[in-house]
């Protein structure tokens, strides 16, 4: 299961959080991980929405 | 003076291997002669030596550094950093079976593996009509003695050349050779992307095992008719030594300092050194309501990291770190780091 990351910059996030392990994955095609999110997706899943960020 | 000049040095006995004090010369032997890092398994920044526990289907790089594990049988096993080793060498890689899957299915596997990037081996051109051959040496010890298989693949295993070779004697060192004709077919990657990997099977099924001694264009860990040591409940594996190099020739081992086979090691694995020294720079942006601190990294990773960390003071929002650097975002009210790693594994 993931969670979708708001980038507190307010730049498009560059991240999805991994919960098993709070693990930060980025979207870089050479990362095993991200192509395992990718996996995750096409079978149809949907990451969790980030949390609200504090005013 | 006198000034010898030649173009070749061949041994008397023949072949093209000229044997200089006492040592064959090999192709490659200016250095970086082993494309294996950590063969000698004397780095374990994940566990220190502590000892971790595989269940059935558990997979991944749980124990000494670069070297994986992918358990795919109905047994159990353990992997451990050890100090049982063979003269020369002061680790090896332990594995004992805690729970038995005697009768393997036929899609199911447990081995041992390490993917060398391409960036390691692209100069042996395999993939193409120059490929090169390779040797591929061991020191293995077991328990359980007989006919123990392993495979050379490219990174997508569609490209294999299982292996097999034998333990004689039970619980003693014992030194392997394999050597194999470059393959000249296939994708071999040549980047930053996994490139060639080695296998060492601890039990494989049929559906991935395939004839010794010859490349084929399938996925296979393990020769057909290798030992399952994981039908064995109690038998141990120790591995060590463990070089891949051009050409037909198994050379001595070849000793790298700690801290170049760390630093090695590093591009694809960090983990924080709590104790102090690391770089930390923290930043507040009471506007934004966020703290961040960025850590620099020792040794340039293989590609943006996966991180994941502890920390205290507050919950991270985010982690994101490039090939040099990882920068960690908490509340503004500030954190602190207990403990922190980057992967980016093949």
């Amino acid at each position: 299961m993931y969670q979708q990351i708001n980038n507190p910059m307010g730049q498009p996030a560059i991240c999805i959080k991994r919960i098993a392990d709070n693990a930060f994955i980025p979207f870089d095609p050479a990362n095993t991980d991200y192509a395992e999110y990718l996996k995750w997706l096409a079978e149809g899943n949907t990451p969790l929405p980030a949390d609200e960020q504090p005013e | 003076m006198s000034n010898l000049k030649v173009n070749t040095i061949n041994d008397a006995s023949g072949g093209s291997a000229a044997v200089l004090y006492g040592v064959a010369s090999p192709p490659n032997s200016m250095g970086f002669r082993n494309r294996i890092i950590n063969g000698d398994m004397r780095i374990d920044q994940r566990n220190a030596g502590a000892s971790v526990a595989v269940a059935s289907t558990v997979f991944g790089y749980l124990t000494v550094d670069r070297w994986r594990v992918n358990n795919q049988t109905d047994g159990a096993l353990t992997l451990q950093q050890s100090s049982v080793a063979p003269t020369g060498f002061n680790s090896s890689l332990l594995a004992t079976i805690t729970t038995a899957d005697a009768s393997l299915g036929a899609a199911q596997y447990c081995f041992l593996q390490q993917y060398i990037e391409g960036f390691n081996v692209g100069d042996l051109a395999f993939g193409s009509a120059s490929a090169s051959p390779i040797t591929v040496s061991f020191w293995v010890r077991s328990s359980v003695t007989g006919t123990f298989g392993g495979a050379i693949t490219n990174g997508a295993v569609n490209r294999s050349y299982p292996f097999n070779y034998t333990i004689s004697a039970a619980n003693t060192w014992e030194q392997k050779t394999v050597t194999l004709s470059g393959d000249t077919t296939g994708t071999w990657a040549t980047n930053n992307t996994a490139g060639m990997t080695v296998f060492f099977s601890l039990g494989t099924g049929t559906d991935n095992s395939g004839t010794a001694n010859a490349w084929a264009g399938a996925q296979r860990f393990s020769a057909t008719g290798a030992t399952n040591l994981v039908g064995t409940n109690g038998a141990t594996f120790y591995i060590t030594g463990v070089q891949l190099e051009a050409g037909t020739v198994a050379s001595p081992f070849e000793r790298r300092d700690y801290g170049r086979e760390l630093a090695m090691c590093q591009r694809y694995y960090w983990k924080l050194d709590a104790s102090g020294g690391t770089n930390i720079n923290g930043n507040t942006y009471p506007l934004a309501s966020l703290t961040t601190a960025s850590v620099d990294l020792p040794v340039v990773m293989r590609a943006s990291p996966t991180i994941t960390s502890t920390v205290g003071g507050g919950t991270l929002t985010s982690s994101t770190g490039s090939t040099s650097t990882l920068v960690f975002v908490g509340p503004s009210g500030g954190f602190y780091l207990t403990a922190a790693a980057a992967s980016i594994e093949l």
